[in-house]
């Protein structure tokens, strides 16, 4: 007995000096015998004949028959300890020691290691994000540059854009000028000479009306301003219109310009006539110039409400390269030496768009290049279509009130419209106007916007609360579609921007007749 | 608790068993072991030291393992992608038990999945938490997601 004690000291003593604690559990994970060391560990609560897993944390969910080696187990007590499990025949001995000095050598260095990886990690990202930062730059400065080349070449374009038709406008203008001031020939030839001088000052006058049109267009693309007006269009006459004024284009350059329409001369169809003619000229106007030799066409059709027109040209083609590039603003080919702003593709396409089309370009190199759409144009019906070219009536008869405050632009409306029969009675701001249209009754009225004394929208609202129905037309130099829109809300009956064509405002006259015409039948 | 290291699994744990969070980084030492409840079960949570380049998990740790919360940074898309290698890591020794995963410090500025790693995730067909333990964001829903699917598994 005594020796047993004294072996079980002994034992005691070494578990404590080699700081090993042990749990033996048998088959059914019961605690059959433990160390006295154990509560050192912190777990206090193990008693003989107590289930091994719910006394201690890290045997749950083992069996008798594991063998496994924990290393550095946080027990109860903050130690870290290492776990072995050792199975025998009848018994599963839980052997403990204390790891704590292993684990906080273990814990500097890894703590030292983990910190320094954390660091490396944090520079590599850092270097990355520089280095995407660096190339976006870079892709910054080279976008700016090419903007900025874009912009210089622009520049360019627009100024020889506009010298050529100022060039041939001042030419011809001192030509007639001269022959004037020395009118010694009055033959035929001479005065041939003289009509031909003054249409091509007239063809270049148009083509700067195009180039700012369009450049102002550029301005209002990204603002969504481009708002299309649709009215009552007879197609051929449009087409004829357009070839008119490229066939001199053409005729210079020694090619063939053709118009093929398949559409009956009657047909009116409700489109925003000066828009399709403005996307016409654009699309011809590019063939015609960059057709060295050979031929350009148009070939136009109408079917089920659909216009489809194509353009095809025999010029030099396109290269699939340039082809994805063609639609981008102030693009132009570098190779070609042909001036322009690089602008017209990009504006046609997108009132094409407006338009509910969509525009497809197709090329050849060497053998051309051929340009096509579709867009809706509702057909008028027959007796609509009758109604609308029997308007063009005598309009001799209308009395007309012009209020405009530049004399020049005055008295060149009153001598174009006298050409066309009708007479002008001319004022110089909207008091004027509103005193005129007091004295007498007049059947339509030309105004200007901007005029000293009392300006175009001022004379509108006082019309519109004197519920004076006199259809009133402005005549603007401001293409900004808020001032359409003001105008329209106090009652415009139309909108036209300046320069003025006066075949246009002698087809809204013919409007007017024919509405009073119609109210009168009514 | 499974990842790579300071991606905040014993921060996760703390948060869900104590309730707290500490910003300073102390690497864990093998493992820690702590007990919380989720409804009327019990879970032994084993809090097992972080991969690192030099160490792998320690395969002894998951014997046992009933069910595996796979933490990653969500800012750091590495330890997103080392998740696989860990649960290979997991599946060689103990099979395929429930897992979810907890993408961390989802309170961080500029903490974004990249489409790369949710593509990984999503082909897991894991369940995926934004975990924050800072502020505790998802936390109680990834254990009881865990939970929940262990159970389904048991019954």
């Amino acid at each position: 007995m005594l020796e047993a004690n004294l072996q079980q000291r002994i034992n005691a003593q070494l578990l404590d000096k080699l700081q090993l604690a042990y749990i033996c559990v048998d088959s059914s994970m019961t605690v059959v015998e433990v160390s006295d060391n154990l509560s050192s560990y912190g777990y206090n609560d193990i008693v003989i004949g107590a289930n091994v897993e719910e006394c201690v944390d890290f045997m749950f969910g083992f069996d008798a028959q594991t063998q496994l080696d924990l290393p550095m187990v946080q027990s109860p007590s903050g130690i870290t300890i290492s776990v072995s499990l050792l199975p025998s025949d009848r018994l599963l001995t839980v052997l403990i020691s204390n790891a704590s000095n292993q684990a906080d050598q273990r814990q500097l260095l890894q703590q030292k290691a983990n910190e320094n990886e954390l660091l490396v990690e944090r520079q590599e990202k850092l270097l990355t994000q520089l280095e995407q930062a660096s190339e976006q730059l870079e892709s910054k400065n080279e976008q700016l540059e090419e903007a900025s080349r874009l912009q210089t070449s622009f520049l360019s374009g627009v100024s020889h854009e506009f010298r050529t038709p100022l060039t041939s406008i001042i030419g011809y203008t001192n030509l007639v000028e001269q022959s004037l001031q020395c009118p010694t020939d009055k033959t035929g030839s001479d005065i041939q000479q003289k009509a031909d001088h003054l249409r091509a000052v007239q063809r270049s006058s148009r083509h700067l009306l195009s180039l700012v049109e369009n450049l102002l267009d550029h301005g209002k693309l990204d603002s969504d301003e481009i708002m299309l007006r649709p009215k009552t269009t007879n197609l051929v006459e449009l087409f004829q219109d357009v070839e008119l004024l490229l066939k001199p284009l053409s005729d210079a350059k020694h090619i063939e310009l053709t118009i093929n329409l398949d559409i009956d001369d009657s047909t009116i169809v409700v489109i925003d006539d000066s828009r399709l003619r403005q996307c016409l000229i654009n699309l011809l106007g590019n063939a015609v110039k960059f057709t060295d030799h050979g031929s350009v066409s148009l070939t136009a059709d109408l079917s089920g409400d659909f216009l489809s027109i194509k353009v095809a040209d025999t010029g030099p083609g396109i290269s699939d390269e340039d082809l994805q590039k063609i639609r981008l603003p102030f693009w132009q080919a570098a190779d070609t030496g042909k001036a322009g702003t690089g602008l017209g593709l990009t504006i046609t396409e997108r009132i094409i768009e407006l338009m509910g089309g969509e525009l497809e370009v197709s090329s050849v190199l060497s053998e051309g290049t051929q340009v096509s759409f579709q867009i809706p144009a509702p057909m008028l019906m027959d007796q609509e279509c009758a109604k609308v070219l029997n308007s063009k009536q005598s309009l001799a008869d209308m009395t007309v009130l012009l209020a405009e405050d530049d004399h020049d632009i005055a008295a060149l409306m009153v001598v174009m419209m006298a050409e066309r029969g009708v007479h002008l009675t001319h004022v110089e701001n909207g008091a004027l106007a509103l005193e005129a249209m007091q004295s007498t009754t007049f059947d339509f009225v030309l105004m200007d916007i901007h005029m000293p004394v009392m300006t175009g929208y001022e004379t509108l609202a006082a019309l519109q609360q004197a519920n004076n129905s006199t259809p009133v037309v402005i005549m603007s130099a401001s293409t900004v579609e808020a001032g359409r829109m003001k105008a329209e809300s106090l009652g415009c009956y139309d909108y036209l921007i300046k320069p003025v064509d006066v075949d246009d405002v002698i087809e809204i006259m013919n409007h007017v007749a024919l509405d009073k015409d119609a109210d009168h039948t009514c | 608790m499974v990842g790579d290291f300071s991606v905040g699994k014993t921060s996760i744990t703390q948060k869900f068993v104590n309730n707290v969070f500490s910003e300073k980084y102390l690497t864990t030492i093998g493992v820690k072991i702590d007990t919380a409840t989720v409804g009327e079960d019990k879970l032994i949570v084993w809090d097992v030291a972080g991969r690192d380049s030099l160490s792998p998990i320690n395969a002894s740790y998951l014997v046992g393992a009933s069910g595996v919360i796979l933490v990653a940074d969500g800012s750091r898309s590495s330890t997103v992608g080392g998740l696989l290698e860990i649960w290979q890591t997991v599946t060689n020794r103990i099979g395929s038990v429930p897992v979810v995963v907890a993408l961390n410090k989802a309170d961080l500025d500029g903490w974004q999945i990249d489409d790369h790693s949710r593509a990984l995730l999503d082909q897991q067909g894991w369940d995926v938490f934004a975990t924050s333990a800072k502020d505790g964001k998802n936390v109680e829903a990834v254990f009881k997601k865990l939970v929940e699917i262990m159970n389904c598994k048991e019954s």
